[in-house]
C-alpha cells in the first residue's frame, strides 16, 4: 500500500446531519480507495494450490503463473505484446469466475474460459486465438485448484499444505520401508532355498515354468540337489523374527501403497489424521500409540537384520522393554502428524485450552486456529467460546510453551509466508497456526483480503514465526521481517486527494489501528465525522495523539482519515475507547519488536556489557598466556603431533635400529613388508618361516631349521628379501658351500 | 543430524575380523611364487583394515589363474564365465549397492575375449573395484600369448614370437568416456599394492587397477629388469595420489608429482617407454556413476512392479461401459 488516491467530490459535502449519519455506516479508512475495486487488481489471490508428486511451493499465485508463462512464450515488444493482452484477458476471466466463486482445477479453469474467450471473440475453435492460448498453456507445468480469498481460505490453504507435506513425507516412508521389505523377504528367499521343500519336484517344476515337451526329470534332479544343497539354515528364531518384522512393515497402516495400490486391493484402510477437535486428536493418538510403537520397533529392527547386527542376547530385553518413552522425536516424525481445524467463534472453549495442552506436552499435531475478529467486542462481555480481542495474542501465547512452532499471519500473506508454512509443517514437533482471516462479520463492504491485509499493515495482526528447530536464541528462531516498514509504531503511505477546488494534494499519513477501526460498525458510535468545512485548529492526527503521553491536559480532538462510499474524504474524530485500543496495540507490537531485536534498548546495555566482559578477558588471557609460554616449558612438554619433536624420536629410532642391527647381523632375517606372501619359504620350513598378522614371511624360530634350508629358500624367494645370517651349528654338513651360495643375501 | 536408534544399537555388535575370517577353507592352488598369492594377501588386508563383513563383500572374476581368487576369499563369490566378470558383477551391483564388489581378472579374460566388457563398464563408472592381474599371458591354459605379451614373446601361440606390438590397457582405459580412477601397481612391493587398493576401494566409481603380475612358471624372470632396478620405476606420488614411505622412497628414487586430476599427463605417463609408471595415473571422484543416476524414486517392489505393468496394460485395455480402470490413491 504505497500510494492511494483519493479524488473527492469537487462539491462541499452538505453539513446536515442526516448526511453524517448515512456516511458512518459506509465509513472506510481512506487509504483503501484505491484497492476497493479489487478484481482488476493482480495480488495474490486467486491462488493456485499446486499439486504433484515433488512440490517445493504449494502455493503460487495465478498472476505470477501467467507472468511466467508469457516470460517463456511472449517476446517482448509488439510482437509478443498482441498474446500478452490475449493472456491477461484470459487471466482476468478467470479472476472474474474465481470472484463468482467457481472453485475448478486451473486446467480445468483455462479450459472454460479460454473456450469463452474464443466463441465471444467470433473465432473458431483452432483458431488463431484459441491457438495463442493453447500455446500460453503450454509454458504452464502446474496445475491444481484456484481458490479466491474468503472467510473458507486459511482452512483450504492449511489443508493443502499439510497435505503436499503428506505426500512428501509417504514418499520418504515408502522409499525406507519398501526398501526393508524387500531386503527381509530376500533373507528368508535365500533361506529358503535351501529347504526340502525347494528342492521338491514340484517346487523345481514350477520353477522351471513350461516343460512342454516333459524332456526334464524333476525328480531325479531333485535328488542331485538334495545332495549338493547347503546345510546353513538361519536359526528359527531369526526367521520368526524377520517374518514378525515383516507383517508388522507390510499391514501399517500410517501410509498408503501410493502407486502400488492396484496390488492391495484389500489394503487396510490408512490412518485419517484430519480432526475437526483437539480431543479427537488425542484420542485417535492414543488409540494408534501400541500401533507406532510396534511398528518403530519393527523397523528398528529391520534396520538391524538387514545389516546382519541384530544380536539377540544384546537387542531382546532392549525392544521388549521399549514403549511410549523411547519414542524419539525422529521417529514421531517419520509417521504423520495429526492436523486439527479450529475456528475462533465456533469451536468450544475448552477445545482451544485442549490445543494449548497438546502443544505443550509436545505431541505431533499441527494445530490451527482460524480468527474472523480481531477486535473483539467494545465492552467486556461474557465470552462466547472466543478469545475476543485476545485473539490477535493466542500465537503469542503459543510461543510462550517453546517448543511448539508458531506462525501467525493473515490470508492476505499466506504466500508470502508459505515457508514457513511448510518448515511448520515439516518441523517435527508441534506446531500452531493462527491465521486471520478477513472476513469479520461487522465490517460491510470490505473484502476479506482488504480486511486481512489490513490487520496486518496496523500491527493488529503482524505476521510472524517461531521455530524452535532453528537454534537456541530469539535471534535465530523469531522472524518478524515479514512486515511493512518493520522499525516504525506505525507504516506510513502518501495520500494523494484532491481538494475541495479540484487542485491535487498529497500528505503523509500513518496506517492505525484507528484506522482500521473505521470499518467496523460496532465502532462507529465512537467516530464522528467531520467535513472539509467544519475541520479546526484543536484536532490532531489520531497516531500524533497516541505519541502524546496520556496524562497530557492540553485536549484536542484526535482524527483518521475517512472515505465514504462516493470516495469523499472526511475527518473522523475518535473516542477514547479507539485510543485505549490503539495504545494496547502499539504495545503487543513493540513487545514484538523487542522479541526480534528491533528498538531494544535492554539488549543494547546487555551488548555494552558483554564487550566491556570480553575486553577485560583478553587482558586477563594474554597475561596468562605469556606465562604458559615459558621457553623450557615449551621443549620439555611439547604438544602431541608437533612435527619438530616427531622427527627427532624418529631419527633416535632409526640409530638404534642400525645399531640393534649391527648387533644381529649374525642372526637370519627378511625384510618383511616386501614379502608378497608366495609361500615358497613356507614350503620348506613353516616353522623357521613364519606369517605376521599381515601375512608376511617373517623368521619365526631361527633354530628351527637348517642353514642349508635358510640358504634355499633365499636362493628362492622371488623378491631376494630373504638374508639366511651366518649357520647357528657349526657342525651342519656343507657349511662352507653353503655360506659361498648365502653370500649374495648377506 | 543424530544417530538413528538401529544405528545406536548395531554399535553394541563389535566386529573384530581378522585376515583368517576371509580366507576360505581351500588353501591358494596357485604355483609357488606366483604374484596372485601377493594380491590375495592385500585384498584380505583391506577387508580386515576397513572391517567389511564377509556377508557383505563380493568378489566376482571370469576365467584363469587369477580368477580363481574367489574361491580362496572367505565372502560372496562369483567364478563367471570367461570374459564376463564385468556384466555380473554391475548386475550384483544395481541389485545390492549395499555389496563391496571386487572383480578380478587376467589379461586375456579382460583383454582379449572381455574387451568389451572392460569399454563399457569404464563407462557405466559404476562404484566397485576391477584389479586386472596382467602376467602378460594365458597362464592357466599353459602359455598362450595374450593381448599384452610382449612383442616377440614365443609361446605355444606363437612359437616364432608375438608379431605384434602389445595392448596397453592403462592408455586404453584412459580413453574411454567417463573413466574416473585409473592406476598401476606391481605385486612385488606390497606396500604399495595395499595403497592402491585402499585408494581404489575408497574412489566413488569404477576403480581400474593394472597389477604387474610376475608368473614364475610361464614367465620367468620376466618382470626381474623391474623387480631388481628400482629405477625403472617412476613412483607417481601426490597428495591425493600415493604417498611413499621414507623406507620406499630410499629405495625408488626416480619420483614424480602427478595430480591425478591431470588426465593428460596421465595420458603421456601411461605410454612411457622405458620406465613403468606406479601409482595413481587418474582419479576423479566427481564423474556420474551409472548405478546412482539410475537409482529408482522408490524400491522396485513386486506390488509397484505389478502396478506399473498393469497400468501399461490399461492403456490399452477395453472397458466395458461404465466401467474403468481401478484409480490410484495415498
Ligand atoms: C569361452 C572360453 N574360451 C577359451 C577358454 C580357455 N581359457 C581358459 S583361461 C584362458 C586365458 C586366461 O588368461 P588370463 O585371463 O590372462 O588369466 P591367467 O591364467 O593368465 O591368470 C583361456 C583362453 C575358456 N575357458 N572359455
Ligand atoms: S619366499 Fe619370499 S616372498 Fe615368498 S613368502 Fe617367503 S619371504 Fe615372502
Ligand atoms: S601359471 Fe603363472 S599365473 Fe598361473 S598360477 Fe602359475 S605362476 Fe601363477
Ligand atoms: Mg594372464
Amino acid at each position: 500500500m504505497q500510494v492511494a488516491q483519493i479524488i473527492t467530490d469537487p462539491q462541499v459535502p452538505g453539513s446536515d446531519a442526516s448526511a453524517g449519519a448515512a456516511a458512518l455506516t459506509a465509513l472506510r479508512p481512506a487509504l483503501f480507495a484505491r484497492y476497493m475495486a479489487l478484481d482488476t487488481l493482480r495480488y495474490d489471490y486467486p491462488l493456485v494450490l499446486v499439486e504433484g508428486e515433488e512440490v517445493q511451493k504449494p502455493l503460487i499465485p495465478l498472476s505470477q503463473i501467467v507472468d511466467e508463462a508469457l516470460r517463456l512464450v511472449a517476446p517482448l515488444g509488439p510482437d509478443g505484446e498482441e498474446l500478452r493482452q490475449q493472456v491477461l484477458r484470459l487471466e482476468q476471466r478467470m479472476r472474474d469466475k474465481v470472484a463468482k466463486g467457481t472453485e475448478e482445477k486451473l486446467s480445468e479453469l483455462w479450459r472454460i474460459s479460454s473456450a469463452e474467450l474464443v466463441a465471444e471473440s467470433g473465432q473458431s475453435t483452432f483458431g488463431p486465438l484459441d491457438e495463442t492460448l493453447e500455446r500460453a498453456w503450454g509454458a504452464i507445468t502446474v496445475d491444481g485448484r484456484v481458490i479466491g480469498c474468503s472467510e473458507a481460505t486459511p482452512r483450504k490453504v492449511l489443508a493443502h499444505v499439510w497435505q503436499a507435506m503428506h505426500h512428501m513425507r509417504a514418499r520418504k516412508f515408502r522409499y525406507k520401508v519398501d526398501r526393508l521389505v524387500l531386503k527381509l523377504n530376500d533373507i528368508l528367499k535365500s533361506d529358503h532355498i535351501k529347504s526340502d521343500e525347494a528342492h521338491s519336484p514340484g517346487a523345481l517344476a514350477q520353477s522351471m515354468g513350461l516343460d512342454g515337451d516333459k524332456s526334464i526329470d524333476f525328480s531325479a534332479l531333485s535328488n542331485i540337489l538334495h545332495r549338493v544343497r547347503p546345510e546353513d539354515r538361519l536359526p528359527a528364531d531369526r526367521v520368526a523374527r524377520i517374518r514378525h518384522v515383516l507383517q508388522v512393515l507390510q499391514t501399517q497402516a500410517f501410509f498408503g501403497p501410493g502407486r502400488a495400490t492396484f496390488s492391495y486391493p484389500d489394503k487396510a484402510v490408512c490412518y485419517s489424521y484430519v480432526f475437526q477437535s483437539c480431543t479427537e486428536a488425542l484420542d485417535a493418538y492414543r488409540d494408534r500409540l501400541p500401533s507406532v510403537i510396534e511398528f518403530t520397533k519393527a523397523l528398528a529392527i529391520a534396520e538391524m537384520e538387514v545389516e546382519n547386527k541384530y544380536v539377540p542376547e544384546l537387542h531382546d530385553a532392549i525392544f521388549e522393554s521399549f514403549d511410549e518413552s523411547d519414542l524419539t522425536e525422529e521417529q514421531m516424525a517419520f509417521l504423520p502428524p495429526a492436523v486439527v481445524f479450529l475456528r475462533d467463534g465456533v469451536t468450544e472453549s475448552v477445545e482451544l485450552a485442549r490445543a494449548y495442552e497438546a502443544l505443550a506436552c509436545g505431541l505431533p499435531i499441527k494445530v490451527m486456529i482460524q480468527v474472523d475478529d480481531i477486535l473483539g467486542p467494545t465492552s467486556p462481555e461474557p465470552p462466547r467460546n472466543s478469545f475476543g480481542a485476545g485473539n490477535a495474542r493466542l500465537a503469542s501465547m503459543a510461543m510462550g510453551i517453546n517448543n511448539a512452532f508458531v506462525v501467525q499471519c493473515s490470508s492476505a500473506h499466506m504466500v508470502r509466508m508459505q515457508g514457513d508454512l511448510v518448515a511448520a509443517m515439516q518441523y517435527g514437533g508441534p506446531a500452531m497456526f493462527s491465521i486471520y482471516s478477513g472476513a469479520t462479520k461487522t465490517v460491510a463492504g470490505v473484502p476479506a483480503y482488504i480486511l486481512a491485509a489490513a490487520a496486518t499493515e496496523c500491527r493488529m495482526f503482524p505476521n510472524f514465526s517461531y521455530d524452535p528447530s532453528a537454534g537456541n536464541d530469539l535471534a535465530s528462531r523469531f522472524d518478524l521481517s515479514a512486515n511493512p516498514q518493520l522499525e516504525r509504531d506505525w507504516p506510513e503511505h502518501t495520500l494523494l486527494f484532491e481538494d475541495t477546488s479540484g487542485r491535487r494534494q498529497q500528505e503523509t499519513v500513518r496506517f492505525t489501528l484507528g484506522d482500521f477501526a473505521l470499518a467496523d460498525a460496532r465502532y462507529h458510535r465512537f467516530c464522528q465525522t467531520v467535513e472539509a468545512g467544519s475541520w479546526s485548529g484543536d484536532m490532531v492526527p489520531f497516531d500524533e495523539q497516541l505519541k502524546a503521553s496520556s496524562s497530557a491536559t492540553d485536549i484536542k480532538r484526535a482524527f483518521v482519515l475517512g472515505i465514504d462510499r462516493q470516495n469523499q474524504m472526511m475527518r473522523v474524530v475518535v473516542d477514547d475507547k479507539i485510543t485505549v485500543a490503539a495504545r494496547r496495540c502499539n504495545d503487543a507490537w513493540t513487545q514484538l519488536q523487542e522479541l526480534a531485536g528491533i528498538n531494544n534498548s535492554h539488549v543494547l546495555a546487555k551488548l555494552a556489557e558483554e564487550r566491556r566482559k570480553r575486553e577485560a578477558l583478553v587482558v586477563e588471557l594474554s597475561t596468562e598466556s605469556s606465562l604458559t609460554q615459558s621457553p623450557d616449558e615449551a621443549k620439555t612438554e611439547p604438544a602431541p603431533g608437533a612435527p619438530v619433536p616427531k622427527t627427532e624420536a624418529k631419527a633416535v629410532e632409526e640409530e638404534s635400529d642400525s645399531a640393534v642391527a649391527e648387533v644381529l647381523d649374525d642372526m637370519p632375517w627378511i625384510e618383511t613388508s616386501r614379502c608378497t606372501t608366495c609361500n615358497e619359504c613356507r614350503q620348506i620350513n613353516d616353522r623357521l618361516f613364519g606369517y605376521n598378522e599381515n601375512m608376511q614371511a617373517f623368521i619365526a624360530d631361527p633354530d628351527a631349521g637348517t642353514y642349508r634350508q635358510l640358504v634355499d629358500a633365499a636362493e628362492g624367494c622371488q623378491v631376494s628379501i630373504i638374508h639366511p645370517g651366518k649357520p647357528r651349528n657349526p657342525n651342519e654338513p656343507d657349511l662352507e658351500d653353503l655360506m659361498e651360495r648365502a653370500k649374495p643375501f648377506l | 543430524m543424530t544417530a538413528s536408534m538401529s544405528q545406536c544399537l548395531m554399535q553394541m555388535v563389535h566386529t573384530d575380523y581378522q585376515i583368517s575370517d576371509y580366507q576360505s577353507a581351500i588353501t591358494p592352488r596357485w604355483c609357488t611364487g606366483c604374484g596372485d598369492n601377493a594380491i590375495l594377501t592385500a585384498m584380505q588386508r583391506l577387508c580386515r583394515d576397513e572391517q567389511l563383513p564377509p556377508e557383505k563383500t563380493v568378489c566376482v572374476s571370469g576365467i584363469g589363474c587369477a580368477s580363481r581368487l574367489p574361491h580362496y576369499m572367505n565372502a560372496y563369490g562369483f567364478h563367471g564365465i570367461h570374459g564376463r566378470a564385468l556384466p555380473i558383477a554391475e548386475g550384483i551391483k544395481i541389485r545390492r549397492p549395499d555389496l563391496h564388489v571386487f572383480v578380478t581378472t587376467g589379461d586375456g579374460d579382460c583383454c582379449s575375449i572381455g574387451a568389451a566388457h572392460w569399454l563399457h563398464a569404464v563407462r557405466y563408472n559404476m562404484n566397485m573395484t576391477m584389479l586386472l592381474h596382467d602376467n602378460n599371458v594365458y597362464g592357466l591354459t599353459k602359455k598362450q600369448a595374450s593381448p599384452t605379451s610382449p612383442k616377440g614373446l614365443k609361446s605355444n601361440t606363437t612359437p616364432f614370437g608375438a608379431t605384434l606390438n602389445p595392448l596397453n590397457p592403462l592408455s586404453v582405459t584412459l580413453g574411454i568416456a567417463n573413466v574416473s580412477f585409473v592406476a598401476q601397481v606391481p605385486d612385488w612391493i606390497p606396500e604399495l599394492l595395499y595403497d592402491v587398493l585402499s585408494k581404489a576401494y575408497h574412489h566413488k566409481g569404477f576403480s581400474f587397477i593394472r597389477i604387474l603380475q610376475r608368473c614364475p612358471n610361464f614367465m620367468n624372470h620376466h618382470f626381474d629388469a623391474a623387480v631388481q632396478d628400482p629405477l625403472r620405476i617412476r613412483m607417481l606420488t601426490h597428495s591425493n595420489g600415493l604417498r611413499l614411505k621414507p623406507e620406499l622412497s630410499r629405495i625408488y628414487k626416480n619420483q614424480e608429482t602427478h595430480d591425478p586430476l591431470d588426465l593428460h599427463r596421465a595420458q603421456a605417463l601411461a605410454v612411457l617407454d622405458e620406465e613403468i609408471p606406479v601409482g595413481v595415473l587418474y582419479s576423479n571422484p566427481d564423474v556420474p556413476c551409472y548405478d546412482e543416476l539410475r537409482k529408482g524414486k522408490r524400491p522396485n517392489t513386486p506390488q509397484l512392479v505389478e502396478t506399473v505393468l498393469n497400468e501399461e496394460f490399461d492403456k490399452v485395455g477395453i472397458w466395458p461401459e461404465g466401467q474403468q480402470a481401478a484409480s490410484n490413491g495415498e
